[in-house]
């Protein structure tokens, strides 16, 4: 048994919770760019713009990793469909436009 | 520094690009002859750029992450007050696109590197031909970005 059995079922969470934790504001920190300071979870902007972008991508790893790992034990005697690995991404791609429809509907 | 750096991030990309184009295209329309520069194209043996597209898809990523705050307080603000909401856009699209590309990495790798049954070959297409396309979308929406005084003619 190895780590990359769960390669797949690690992109196909990655992409839906990096998904949520952009659009719901789960990131785990959030930069202030011209202080070059960091701050946990969501924060408001002090003299500037505040970052998520790097906070929801430490959420997607750290959960994605997790769950990953988790779901080992049970894929001794199975395996993990492919699919799921390009599938789920592609569907959370396709949503992205519309969460962005903001900037192009105006 | 920041337009050095946007520099090696821009040439970085432009490997990136040509790498993942070839795989991609030895994937999806491989070549039954050598012969001519198209079929020669995607002839190449696409499992080999396997390992230099996710490389040069980390260092691209990691570089583009560490230039990030310099466009999002500086250029972002600026086509905000320009009223360029789109270009923004296309711009928080590419943001999305390649962090989702990032956690498919690993996936990639195992695809072409570990995996050899009928279900692989599915998930190579798909994978090579999504990243390869993110990676497309990506270079092109950065260069509208970083070209959107001289576009607009302001």
């Amino acid at each position: 048994m190895t780590v990359t059995k769960v390669f797949a079922i690690f992109a196909a969470v990655f992409a839906v919770v990096y998904t949520i934790a952009f659009e719901w504001h789960w990131e785990l920190f959030s930069y202030h760019p011209r202080l070059g300071t960091f701050g946990w979870g969501q924060q408001a902007s002090i003299n500037g713009p505040v970052m998520s972008w790097y906070g929801a991508l430490a959420t997607a790893v750290l959960v994605a990793a997790a769950i990953s790992l988790a779901t080992l034990p049970f894929l001794r005697k199975r395996s993990v469909p492919l699919w799921i690995g390009w599938a789920v991404p592609l569907a959370c791609l396709a949503i992205w436009p519309w969460f962005l429809r903001a900037f192009f509907i105006r | 520094m920041y337009t050095f750096l946007l520099i090696i991030h821009g040439l970085l990309a432009v490997a990136l690009l040509g790498g993942l184009t070839h795989q991609a295209f030895a994937t999806l329309w491989p070549a039954r002859s050598s012969g001519g520069f198209v079929s020669a194209y995607r002839s190449v043996a696409a499992a080999r750029f396997a390992n230099a597209n996710v490389l040069l898809y980390v260092v691209t990523f990691a570089l583009g992450s560490f230039i990030y705050p310099a466009y999002r307080v500086s250029v972002r603000t600026w086509v905000e007050n320009a009223r360029l909401w789109h270009i923004s856009g296309l711009f928080e699209m590419k943001e999305q696109a390649l962090a989702i590309g990032l956690g498919m990495l690993p996936f990639f790798w195992l695809v072409w590197k570990r995996e050899d049954s009928a279900q692989a070959e599915s998930a190579r297409k798909w994978t090579t031909g999504m990243l390869c396309a993110i990676v497309w979308y990506s270079f092109l929406a950065g260069h509208i970005v970083n070209n959107v005084r001289g576009l607009y003619g302001l």
